[in-house]
């Protein structure tokens, strides 16, 4: 109602009447270096390439046509496969550890989500090598397996894709843990114990009840992961060792090393589309399950 | 959860997971004081990797570079972040165009960012250096400021303000008496939370530092470490990095108990 | 008759399309404990900002000591308001909460000192003095609001819902406190609420507002025993209203029987009669005024009992309170039936 709110609202206009000069220097500054630069890239993806590299301002679509030409689309699909892969697995961990969490006495559960957040506020480029550590042939896991008496010849670990889905699900992990407990931690505990009490069983209880009513959790969770992995190059470059390409390198390569602009600019744009169709997926799968609460 | 939990396989799901994301990291750390240098064998405790680092001049060098780029870049995000943290709360109608763009930067994939403000800066003959990189990174970092003083501002109870009003105060005297003070931990968690991530900030310093080498930030350089070559020196470097950026976001977490953005 | 301390003179407020004070006029008195009792948007929260100076009226006059301060911002006004949410400074401990208002003043900082500590005294709390607002209970930071309002000595002391975040056991204890404080102090305080009890315990005059207009001011004894409308009537405390036609001079309820008033009801055909509980007796007297039914439930309340009549003189079940020597007489039980009277004196009348 209007005259209730009119007191709080009256209150914050006191401090300035007109709050857009508070916002002038930021906004200006996102407009100059994150708007501008981003329509730029627009445009770019619409240019021809110049013979000698840099840009000819002639429209042309050859750039967009080109992404789905089968060696570019090819590597789109095995990104979006990688960043699939381990957005799945990532998911599914951080969802049984923030499950575990929220089983804990709940006075322990401040600190159990904090060491499981902890490592995400380092280096990345530290955790990565990490994992370049593990991974070696002389790295810690080849040696815990000759320790353990083991000496055959190991699999190659690192330089695959394997190490970087493990790097990627590594990097991420601690904020699908997060986003998962937001959503478990508010359940009403009481939900639960009314499916038991009607007669469901533990399993029951959970897929009929509990995940249903977490998905936005889940969705925030692997929406993340995929984005962040699918535009990824550090991990593809240290841990793949540069032995396939995803879009980031791909990317990467057309701005740094081939000189392409253009088709970098319309790679990116592609980027930027997925990422906002899935934001716009997750926003949707989180107004479901918030509506099918409200039902019940 | 706990009425139809099993606790024995929680506790093992638990175990795991944190084994998971340690092992790699306390592998680190006690690499960086191994005497031999090679994750293979351990050869004795020595803290020689540490002085090796800071003999290093390439290295000193980085660190310097990115001491100066998070320093400026943090203090002008503080600035402009906390006041548009304070207009956006102070409006009455919230613009959905308006939030896009405040949110946008902390969702933007960093290549994406990285290449635009790369080809920006290109074709406006922008000469590539430190000062490309902060303005780059004021970008986020204001972002984030922003974000965090919001999420203060959204628990103030503005009636504060009138209070003070009510008891006679002119309006800067309550801006500096009631509203500085109660915004003041969120500002400084904001701005610490800003200069880690520049601090660990890679990928857009790649791109829009330029080539030359006095332009070269620590995370640049420990990419390049990392993949031209790796001295056990890195080891030194990545464990002093990571326990830099935990204890700073520790504080920042602290002093601003309501948590940082995407919490 | 003295000058009232402050006059509201014919007040408007709209916000956008709504009326929020469609015209009020009032006079408060030096030393007077007032209440605005409403429903929420009733208006009486926005009056008393526009007290306080937090909304500017439309149109009308705020006269406070002979002079008009519509229009003078609320850090110039001899008034103070003790906030709902109390909006005590999270950042200052409860001395420099009080203290605040003081040095606005740029008053000594002996006095301010000594000002703050008989306050303290006052409300008891000189042991927390060091405390931040967020180390006390729901009760004592009540009492450091009033003690911030009340240390600048003002004209007029504004407080909006005062007790609304209290549990009802300390609201008692708080509405006789702030009563002897007022007291005490002798400031006019002007008090908005939407609990009816709280407005009639405290104040010494009410005022009801409704849809941003003034319905009916006066005592609490006077708006009790004489509401002027049924929604007054229905507002404050519990009523029996019986549906009612007029036919020649008389009242006929819905039951066919007779109700006598002594105003009558004025110029309209239909109305309703309305009889306190505590003025219906147990029995019949042949005569006027009299209601049967059967008793549909029985409600224990310690010093009385409330009866539950099923009539077909009321839609509704009407309340009857008897008190517990009353009821032991004559133990009564559901499905009884029982008939009850009044006095005509006792009937109020209203036109619908």
């Amino acid at each position: 109602m209007h005259w209730r709110i009119a007191p709080q609202i009256q209150a914050r206009r006191m401090i300035d009447r007109k709050p857009l000069y508070l916002m002038t220097p930021a906004l200006a500054w996102l407009t100059a270096f994150m708007v501008a630069p981003c329509l730029m890239i627009l445009a770019l993806a619409f240019f021809q390439r110049g013979i000698y590299g840099g840009i000819d301002y002639t429209f042309t679509l050859e750039n967009i046509a080109l992404v789905f030409d089968p060696l570019y689309a090819n590597i789109f699909l095995k990104s979006a496969f990688i960043a699939g892969l381990s957005a799945t697995i990532a998911v599914v961990i951080g969802y049984a550890a923030a499950f575990a969490i929220t089983a804990a006495p709940a006075k322990r559960q401040a600190m159990l989500l904090f060491f499981a957040v902890l490592p995400f506020w380092s280096n990345y480029l530290v955790r990565t090598y990490a994992w370049i550590v593990m991974l070696n042939r002389e790295g810690l896991i080849a040696g815990a397996a000759q320790w353990l008496g083991y000496d055959g010849e190991l699999p190659k670990m690192l330089y695959t894709e394997t190490a970087v889905v493990i790097g990627l699900v590594y990097n991420y992990l601690p904020f699908v843990i997060l986003a998962c407990y937001a959503p478990l931690s508010r359940l009403n505990p009481e939900i639960a114990e009314a499916s038991r009490d009607l007669g469901g069983n533990g399993w029951t209880t959970f897929r009929r009840v509990i995940l249903p009513m977490t998905v936005p959790g889940i969705a925030t969770g692997f929406v993340f992961v995929f984005v962040l992995s699918i535009g990824n190059f550090v991990t593809p470059a240290l841990l793949g060792g540069g032995q396939f390409q995803m879009i980031g390198n791909l990317v990467y390569a057309q701005f740094l090393t081939a000189n392409d602009w253009p088709f970098g600019a319309a790679l990116s744009m592609f980027l930027i589309a997925i990422m906002m169709g899935l934001l716009t997926l997750q926003t949707y799968a989180s107004e479901r399950a918030s509506g099918a609460r409200r039902e019940e | 959860m706990r009425s139809i939990a099993n606790p024995r396989l929680m506790l093992m799901i638990l175990s795991a997971v944190f084994a998971f994301l340690y092992i790699p990291i306390s592998v680190l750390f006690a690499l960086s004081f191994n005497e031999g240098g090679l994750p293979t064998a351990w050869t004795g405790f020595s803290v020689k990797w540490y002085g090796a680092l800071f003999r290093n001049s390439d290295i000193m060098g980085a660190a310097l570079n990115t001491l100066v780029v998070a320093v400026i870049s943090t203090a002008l995000a503080t600035i402009l972040g906390t006041l548009l943290a304070v207009g956006v709360e102070i409006r009455r109608r919230k613009g959905r165009f308006l939030e896009t763009i405040i949110f946008a930067p902390m969702i933007i994939p960093d290549i994406v960012l990285a290449i635009a403000l790369l080809s920006f800066f290109s074709l406006l003959n922008v000469t590539l250096g430190l000062h490309t990189v902060i303005l780059s990174h004021v970008v986020f970092n204001l972002a984030f400021v922003c974000s965090v003083v919001r999420s203060r501002l959204k628990t103030f109870d503005w009636s504060v303000v009138e209070a003070s009003t009510d008891l006679g105060a002119p309006m800067v005297v309550t801006l500096w008496r009631v509203v500085l003070p109660v915004m003041m931990p969120a500002v400084i968690a904001g701005a610490l939370l800003a200069f880690t991530l520049s601090l660990d900030e890679f990928i857009i310093a790649f791109f829009t530092a330029g080539a030359g080498r006095d332009s070269i930030t620590l995370p640049m350089q420990i990419f390049a470490m990392i993949r031209f070559g790796v001295t056990p020196e890195i080891n030194a470097l990545a464990a002093i990095v990571m326990t830099l950026s935990v204890v700073i976001l520790a504080l920042s977490q602290r002093l601003n108990r309501g948590g940082l953005p995407g919490q | 008759m003295t000058q009232p301390l402050l006059t509201i003179r014919n007040v408007r407020k709209n916000f956008g399309s709504v009326k929020a004070i469609d015209g009020i006029d009032l006079d408060i008195h030096e030393n007077e404990f007032f209440a605005l009792l409403g429903a929420s948007g009733s208006g009486k929260t926005t009056l008393l900002r526009m007290l306080a100076g937090f909304e500017l009226p439309d149109d009308g006059e705020v006269i406070l000591d002979g002079k008009d301060v519509s229009q003078v911002p609320p850090n110039h006004r001899p008034v103070n308001l003790m906030f709902q949410s109390y909006a005590l400074f999270p950042n200052m401990s409860v001395a420099r909460n009080i203290a605040y208002g003081l040095e606005m003043e740029k008053l000594p900082k002996a006095e301010i000192r000594s000002r703050v500590d008989e306050i303290l005294e006052v409300i008891q709390l000189s042991h927390l003095a060091n405390r931040k607002p967020d180390q006390l209970s729901g009760g004592q930071r009540q009492r450091v609001a009033l003690a911030r309002a009340l240390v600048k000595r003002p004209r007029l002391l504004l407080l909006d819902e005062p007790l609304g975040a209290l549990d009802k056991k300390l609201r008692g204890e708080m509405q006789l406190e702030l009563k002897r404080i007022q007291n005490e102090f002798g400031i006019t305080f002007i008090i908005v609420t939407h609990d009816q009890e709280e407005a009639l315990v405290m104040a010494d005059r009410v005022a009801i507002l409704k849809d941003g207009r003034l319905l009916q001011s006066g005592t609490p004894q006077e708006i009790y025993e004489h509401p002027e409308s049924r929604f007054a009537a229905d507002f404050i405390g519990v009523m029996n209203f019986f549906p009612v036609t007029q036919e020649s001079g008389h009242l006929r309820a819905q039951d066919g029987s007779t109700i006598t008033a002594n105003t009558p009801l004025e110029s309209a055909a239909r109305g309703v009669a309305a009889v306190r509980p505590e003025r219906l007796h147990i029995g019949g007297n042949d005569r006027d005024n009299s209601i049967s039914g059967t008793v549909s439930a029985i409600a224990y309340h310690g010093l009385d009992l409330q009866v539950h009549l099923k009539t077909p003189a009321s839609p509704d079940p009407v309340l009857i309170r008897l008190t517990a020597d009353v009821a032991e007489r004559a133990p009564i039980g559901v499905g009884d039936s029982l008939t009850v009277h009044w006095a005509a004196k006792d009937t109020r009348v209203f036109a619908v």
